[in-house]
């Protein structure tokens, strides 16, 4: 088991060595102000028997989750996934059982909606997946989503059944409720499996020791940097000073710096501060519309010409977007868009949430930028979308999450970012454009009352509470209307008379 | 009257449909151009889009909620040729509305020996309706369908047998619903019918056997054999053309739809309810006698049988529109544009109705019918923009109304037509000894 803990200063200058110190190849830390990324490689051997063969069903499996409360990132963590839990993957042919409902409602969440159906297929949809020439294409990759809010599920399911007595263990994953985002990334090529969690410090700054690794286990390795993000030495690097310490073997941090390409990138100094926010116009309705805004509005330009502003739409099944709608260009200009570039999933236009077997559908809109003046422009984008109809149930609505879009410029790099240590993949959206895209994403609001990264919708639903009478009732005017018209007809004609009582009822 | 002078000239009625539908196709295509919300039907994009996929080489029913044949892509290919010929769809559309109305008036004055101006008084209910000309001009194929239904009507009065077994067949494949037809045509097509009234009065034995020969007439027989061989003739073709899709997409889709968005059927707030999962297990709930299954039987048995039976000798237009009208007011789905069925037999029953003969029944009916409409259109609007549960009681108490304003109207319709016999005096025996 290697461990890998990063923590990423949030104000350079407040930090001094003096706040890290090594001792018997312990680390403390007193009250650093960081970003921490925490992650945990297990080979293969290193996993419990069970575990094992299970993940050897997955060809490749790759788990996102985020957190519905806002965070602000800090490069290099600046990469973002639609608050929830997103899984893409790749089964083995075989393998066509209900794997992953077993794996959703395990470990995360025993309500999710997932049904274990014969085929995963039904359930979860392709990804994203375009040619050489950007066209869309058949991916063999899958994706899956359900909202959920929080970890303690996964968190109490880890401690009480992976983490046999280790405290530590128990203790990083009680901690795991506190993450703002966590990736399970396993790829049987290098035969590991990476959990890694993103964490904002508390309030007082993190306060903590980090044991040194049992000697008892040999091949356990614990390594913690202490980085400042520094300022741009190259247009498309990032780049980080501090210090690395490998828990055991060093007796004081070591004093590092590097810098390396970037996938993910934060916004470029002209589009300092510029944040989004997503709501629902309202009424709702039956087909709400997203509206995406952003402020200050005069910081909206791309950051270099080969830059488009996209939205990552993840849509739980009770929405849905017609994808129809967006082939008409007056009505795209009229909403500030320029195109839905691709949609997946279930993108039925007539069917019940109850009839889709899918867990929904993403979407990649290309938003319009203001032309002139941005600072007068209206910058504003709208996405029409549609509900289903849910299930009747013994109330007037039903709540559905609709949790906020990735945002983010993606642009033409011309350095490989694979070298990256904290290079993140698999997030859904980086298939749909060329391999060489950089990502510039645009945070979501966090003032002005943003409690959340995901708007509720109220879905108008029957409510059977006030419905016991429908079904006799509809049954009783139907039987007695059929049987007032027989007796018309058998009544025979002839008798102009009679149409005066019955004129109209 | 300057009125009757204008209902005088065939020319004068005819230039002003024509005119209507010109004026509302330009006005369709400004609208279009410079507003983002369309004059034209969702529909038309749906039947452009499958006509640019069979003009690919494609199937139709590579289109999202392609659901008909594909004989209507087809019939609008040109809408894939560039520029103005994308509007070619409408301009059909609007060309088979006058032509319906030209065949209305032809009907009119043949069958119902009306006076020129009176008959294109009553076919101007439909080559004057603006609701018919906008429906059209929107692109909807709705209208289409009168061409071939009042083809169908023309053809049978004027005892075309095989023109008029096409075009049964022909109609069906297109749109199904105009089946219920078959049964009031077949009814009607007795040897009186054939043979010239008089005959009817002579005195036979009545034998099950003979009555069973003289019901298969060649008529009825050769009628029967052209309707079905035209069907199953289409159907055969474009299942080889275009496979299993063809028949679910348009056949068996709208047998086993249960459509659970809100429409003005009186079944719909029923069939959500049923047809969606129970989500809370422990409000024990009566268990549901699932009798919205059997919402077929009353529909089909008045439309298809009933009506049909009692009615078609005395009248067969008006017959069919009390078919049509049953078929729509009990169907489990029901949308306006299904009011075009119905309303294209309007002409030939309303001269001598009681809708118009007694003014405050037919003003009441009138009232009653669009109140119904307005009453749930504006449920309908609370829910869908306004998010309000209007479910219960709202539009199912609104629906529930409408069908009863309907079921009325369609009692005073049925009565009407049975009392045309009795003033008349033709064929009472007939029916007299059925019922006995």
């Amino acid at each position: 088991m290697k461990q890998r803990i990063t923590y990423l200063v949030e104000d350079p200058d407040s930090f001094t060595p003096e706040q890290l110190q090594v001792k018997d190849g312990s680390l403390s830390l007193i009250g650093l102000k960081a970003v921490q990324e925490h992650r945990v490689t297990f080979t293969l051997d290193e996993l419990p028997t069970e575990l094992r063969t299970s993940l050897k069903q997955w060809r490749e499996l790759h788990i996102k989750w985020a957190s519905h409360k806002p965070y602000t990132a800090i490069p290099p963590f600046t990469s973002r996934v639609s608050p929830g839990l997103h899984v893409s993957f790749t089964r083995r042919k075989s393998e066509t059982t209900g794997q992953l409902c077993e794996l959703i409602h395990t470990f995360f969440d025993p309500a999710a909606k997932c049904s274990s159906g014969p085929d995963a297929n039904e359930v979860a949809t392709p990804l994203f997946q375009v040619d050489e020439d950007g066209k869309q294409t058949a991916s063999a990759s899958l994706q899956y989503y359900t909202y959920l809010p929080h970890l303690t599920h996964f968190a109490s399911f880890l401690s009480s059944n992976l983490c046999s007595a280790s405290s530590q263990c128990a203790d990083h994953a009680a901690s795991l409720q506190d993450a703002s985002s966590f990736d399970i990334d396993y790829t049987p090529s290098s035969r590991t499996l990476t959990l890694t969690s993103l964490t904002t410090p508390p309030s007082s700054g993190w306060k903590t020791l980090i044991p040194a690794p049992s000697p008892d286990r040999p091949g356990d390795t614990t390594e913690v940097g202490v980085l400042t993000h520094e300022p741009n030495p190259d247009p498309e690097d990032l780049a980080f000073a501090g210090f690395l310490t490998t828990l055991g073997p060093d007796a004081a941090p070591k004093p590092t710096r590097f810098q390396a390409p970037a996938r993910h990138y934060p916004l470029p100094a002209s589009s300092r501060d510029l944040a989004y926010s997503a709501s629902f116009a309202t009424p709702t309705g039956l087909h709400p519309t997203l509206e995406l805004s952003f402020s200050p509005a005069g910081r909206l330009a791309p950051p270099d010409e080969s830059c488009g502003l996209y939205a990552h739409l993840t849509l739980p099944s009770a929405l849905f977007l017609d994808r129809y709608q967006f082939s008409d260009p007056l009505f795209l200009a009229s909403k500030n868009l320029v195109s839905l570039r691709h949609v997946t999933g279930a993108t039925d236009l007539e069917a019940p949430d109850w009839v889709v077997p899918q867990w929904g559908s993403a979407a990649l809109v290309q938003l319009a930028l203001p032309e002139q003046s941005p600072k007068d422009a209206n910058t504003t984008a709208s996405i029409p979308l549609h509900l289903r109809y849910l299930p009747a149930a013994p109330r007037a609505h039903t709540l559905v999450p609709a949790p906020w879009p990735v945002v983010f410029w993606a642009c033409d790099m011309a350095q490989d970012p694979s070298g990256n240590p904290f290079d993140r993949v698999n997030l859904g959206y980086e298939t749909a454009f060329a391999p060489g895209t950089r990502f510039m994403h645009v945070p979501p609001a966090t003032g002005n009352g943003t409690a959340e990264l995901v708007s509720w919708i109220a879905v108008p639903v029957l409510d059977t509470s006030a419905a016991g009478w429908v079904e006799m009732g509809t049954i009783g005017v139907v039987v007695a209307a059929f049987a007032g018209l027989c007796w018309v007809l058998f009544s025979g004609g002839g008798k102009r008379e009679v149409q005066q009582d019955k004129k109209t009822q | 009257m300057a009125l009757s002078a204008f209902f005088g000239s065939s020319r004068g009625v005819f230039s002003t449909a024509i005119l209507l539908r010109a004026i509302f196709l330009v006005y369709g295509l400004f609208q279009d151009t410079y507003s983002p919300m369309k004059y034209t039907d969702i529909d038309y994009f749906v039947f452009t889009d499958a006509a640019r996929f069979i003009a690919q080489g494609q199937s139709p029913y590579h289109r999202d909620t392609y659901r008909y044949t594909p004989l209507l892509a087809w019939l609008i290919y040109p809408t894939t040729w560039p520029g103005f010929w994308f509007s070619f769809g409408k301009i059909l559309f609007a060309v088979g509305d006058i032509i319906t109305g030209w065949m209305m008036f032809r009907i009119l004055r043949a069958y119902h020996n009306m006076s020129q101006e009176r008959a294109l008084r009553y076919a101007s209910i439909w080559l004057l309706n603006p609701m018919v000309a906008t429906i059209s001009t929107r692109g909807s194929s709705e209208g289409l369908l009168g061409v071939f239904v009042t083809a169908l009507l023309w053809a049978v009065l004027a005892k075309r047998i095989a023109l008029s077994g096409f075009l049964l067949g022909f109609a069906v494949h297109f749109k199904i619903y105009p089946f219920i037809y078959g049964a009031s045509i077949i009814w009607w097509l007795d040897n009186d019918r054939i043979h010239g009234r008089k005959s009817s009065t002579s005195p036979e034995p009545v034998s099950f056997t003979n009555q069973t020969i003289s019901f298969l007439n060649p008529q009825r027989l050769a009628l029967t054999a052209c309707s079905l061989v035209t069907f199953m003739g289409l159907n055969v073709v474009m299942y080889l053309a275009y496979g299993w899709p063809f028949l679910d997409h348009s056949y068996f889709y709208h047998l086993i739809r249960i459509d659970h968005r809100h429409n003005f059927s009186p079944y719909n707030t029923l069939l959500y309810l049923n047809s969606s999962p129970k989500t809370d297990v422990n409000t024990s709930t009566q268990p549901s006698l699932e009798l919205e299954r059997l919402a077929f039987l009353p529909q089909l048995l008045l439309s298809a049988v009933l009506i049909p039976l009692f009615l078609s000798k005395k009248d067969l237009p008006s017959t069919m529109l009390a078919q049509t009208f049953a078929f729509v007011a009990f169907n489990k789905v029901c949308t306006s544009q299904y009011f075009l069925w119905y309303m294209m037999f309007l002409p030939y029953y309303l001269p001598e109705s009681t809708l118009l003969r007694t003014r405050s029944v037919g003003v009441s009916a009138l009232i009653l019918w669009v109140l119904g409409q307005v009453f749930w259109l504006q449920q309908g609007f609370q829910l869908e923009f306004n998010g309000h549960s209007t479910f219960v009681p709202g539009l199912w108490a609104s629906g529930i109304l409408f069908f009863v304003v309907n079921t009325g109207i369609l009692g005073i319709i049925i009565r009407d037509v049975q009392s045309k016999d009795a003033l008349t005096g033709e064929r009472n025996a007939v029916i007299d000894k059925k019922k006995a």
